[in-house]
């Protein structure tokens, strides 16, 4: 008898079960990439042609930046988040309710992999929509290809931290309804108010905080820093947040998800 | 039987499950051995999905041991996934990816390599005569279709077990038969299977062994025709009666020694001596006589009828 091999496991995590759900989801995008790349390189380039040429000529530089230039890590790390919470709300949330977690957890998969696969798709999905925008940006004169390289960095965090965010909107919805809030409560405040299209210091002083305490300005922050070369301690403080709202996102949505899936 | 013990590859020990206060499954023990085709027979609610959820590690168990090729499934639950094969009865296929695909990217998520998945999702497609539906639109499937293809994703990894959750609900009679047909197969090809049904001509078509469940327990277990000999006789009676006649007709059964069990428009009756009941003395009712099946032997054991709809 042939038999499947046994499984390797790194600290109680089989790194199979992630791969293949990784695989899953690519085999998905290139079925579907023509129509995809409207979502990942159409709809956030005209946002940033719009945004970066038409309201650029009309807006002084920024912090010494070019308003094409101060918006493009923006639009980038936006991007990056829509994608990621979309993979991981939507997404999950159809497998959850056609039964394709359920198969899946029928392979020796536990629920921690199932959340770390679709996360880790998440992560993909936001470094792939960068990507796209990095490569317009780039030819544009809007960025140039070493400091993509960090933005790229940025936009995988930001498609972890909201993967895993997503995850939990699915895990927790009763219904599709409900998963709208992902975007119009959560997803859309958060790319006006990130920073992305203004700095925040031009908010009101009670609102500067809260808008640095949300979670998508600290990457936008990062991207802009890796975007202009001067990093400092603020960009580090940045990418600890991400980091550390992550590890927190991370359990919590991998828990919900077992309880939504064993009983 | 000597060296039942060794050839048992599934064995399930005073296992239970609660949720909340709900008890699904109630100190449940039974074996199944290897390669026979052992049924779970009970209606809906019975707790036959919650068995077949903890004997694939899906669920964990609230009381019992239960070992499945000698792997210990509340220790590790999820190693027992690697000698079986699951059919929820949610088909569960992935409309997003081709049937094919449906098959390798399972393949691939439980051990195999890509290359080894697809070589064997070709291999299981024909075996399961769906060669020609491999790139098609999962939407486009039969729901006979849909629940073969299911049955050939559980039988990617060579499994010693399969377990199916209720293979055939929900099919028409062409793609019921057709399941019927894979299930043999499967079985001639030495693999052991677990399945779940409500349908009675199913288990007695596919059954080796069955256990009755009712209310999470187990409350009758043997062959097929066993359980009939021993609970149901060889013939039952069956009395058409009017509303008006049924207090007579009752108590004309129950003054002639026989054991009858009323379900509304019809009365079943039943010998105690196991043959064909009697009845000529009654009047003015229509009688009818048929072998007795395994829905009497579920009226006998249970007191109420194994279909509700």
């Amino acid at each position: 008898m042939m038999g499947v091999a046994q499984s390797t496991y790194i600290g109680g995590i089989r790194p199979r079960s992630i791969a293949g759900i990784w695989f899953r989801h690519a085999l998905v995008l290139r079925h579907t990439w023509l129509p995809s790349i409207t979502w990942y390189f159409v709809e956030p380039v005209v946002i940033l042609l719009a945004i970066g040429v038409g309201i650029g000529t009309l807006v002084d530089d920024i912090d010494g930046l070019p308003y094409a230039r101060f918006v493009t890590p923006g639009v980038i790390a936006g991007s990056a988040m829509f994608h990621a919470i979309f993979e991981c709300s939507w997404g999950s949330f159809f497998r959850i309710q056609k039964g394709v977690y359920e198969t899946t957890l029928t392979a020796p998969v536990s629920t921690r992999e199932l959340a770390m696969g679709d996360i880790s798709w998440a992560m993909s999905r936001a470094i792939i929509t960068a990507t796209c925008i990095g490569v317009v940006a780039a030819a544009l004169g809007w960025i140039d290809s070493l400091s993509g390289a960090g933005v790229l960095l940025a936009a995988a965090l930001v498609g972890i931290q909201f993967g895993a965010l997503g995850l939990i909107f699915a895990a927790l919805a009763p219904n599709i309804h409900i998963l709208s809030l992902s975007f119009t409560v959560v997803a859309s405040p958060l790319y006006f108010f990130s920073g992305a299209f203004f700095p925040i210091s031009v908010l009101p002083d009670w609102l500067e905080p809260i808008a640095w305490a949300t979670p998508l300005t600290p990457s936008v922050h990062l991207a802009r820093g890796f975007l202009t070369g001067s990093l400092d301690i603020s960009h580090l403080l940045s990418a600890l947040y991400v980091l550390g709202m992550s590890a927190v996102l991370i359990p919590v949505a991998s828990a919900l998800l077992h309880r939504r899936l064993v009983k | 039987m000597n060296g039942q013990g060794e050839s048992a590859v599934i064995r399930a020990s005073r296992i239970s499950k609660k949720f909340g206060e709900v008890t699904a499954v109630d100190d449940v023990s039974f074996e199944v051995r290897r390669g026979e085709t052992y049924g779970l027979l009970g209606p809906n609610g019975a707790g036959k999905t919650t068995t077949m959820r903890l004997i694939s590690g899906l669920s964990p168990l609230s009381a019992g041991d239960l070992t499945v090729a000698g792997i210990d499934v509340s220790r590790q639950g999820r190693e027992v996934r690697h000698v079986l094969g699951v059919v929820t009865q949610q088909d569960g296929l992935d409309t997003d990816l081709s049937p094919r695909d449906n098959l390798i990217v399972y393949g691939f998520i439980a051990g195999l390599s890509r290359a080894e998945a697809a070589r064997r999702a070709d291999a299981v497609l024909m075996y399961f005569d769906l060669t020609d539906r491999s790139d098609d639109e999962i939407d486009n499937l039969s729901g006979g279709m849909k629940r073969r293809l299911a049955i050939a994703r559980a039988f990617m990894t060579k499994p010693q077990v399969i377990v199916l959750d209720e293979p055939t609900t929900g099919l028409d009679p062409q793609g019921r038969n057709r399941v019927w047909q894979e299930l043999e197969t499967m079985k001639q090809a030495g693999v052991t299977i677990l399945m779940s049904t409500h349908y009675m001509d199913e288990a007695s078509a596919l059954c080796d062994r069955l256990a009755i469940m009712h209310d999470g327990r187990i409350l009758a277990e043997g062959a097929p025709d066993e359980l009939v000999s021993q609970h149901a006789g060889q013939e039952v009676a069956q009395v058409r009666v009017s509303n008006g006649a049924r207090g007579d007709v009752v108590e004309w059964i129950g003054s002639a020694g026989l054991d009858y069990r009323d379900a509304g428009a019809v009365i079943t009756v039943t010998s105690p001596s196991g043959g064909r009941p009697d009845l000529s003395g009654l009047e003015g009712v229509r009688v009818s006589y048929r072998p007795s099946n395994l829905e009497d032997v579920f009226l006998s054991v249970a007191g109420r009828e194994l279909t509700d709809e």
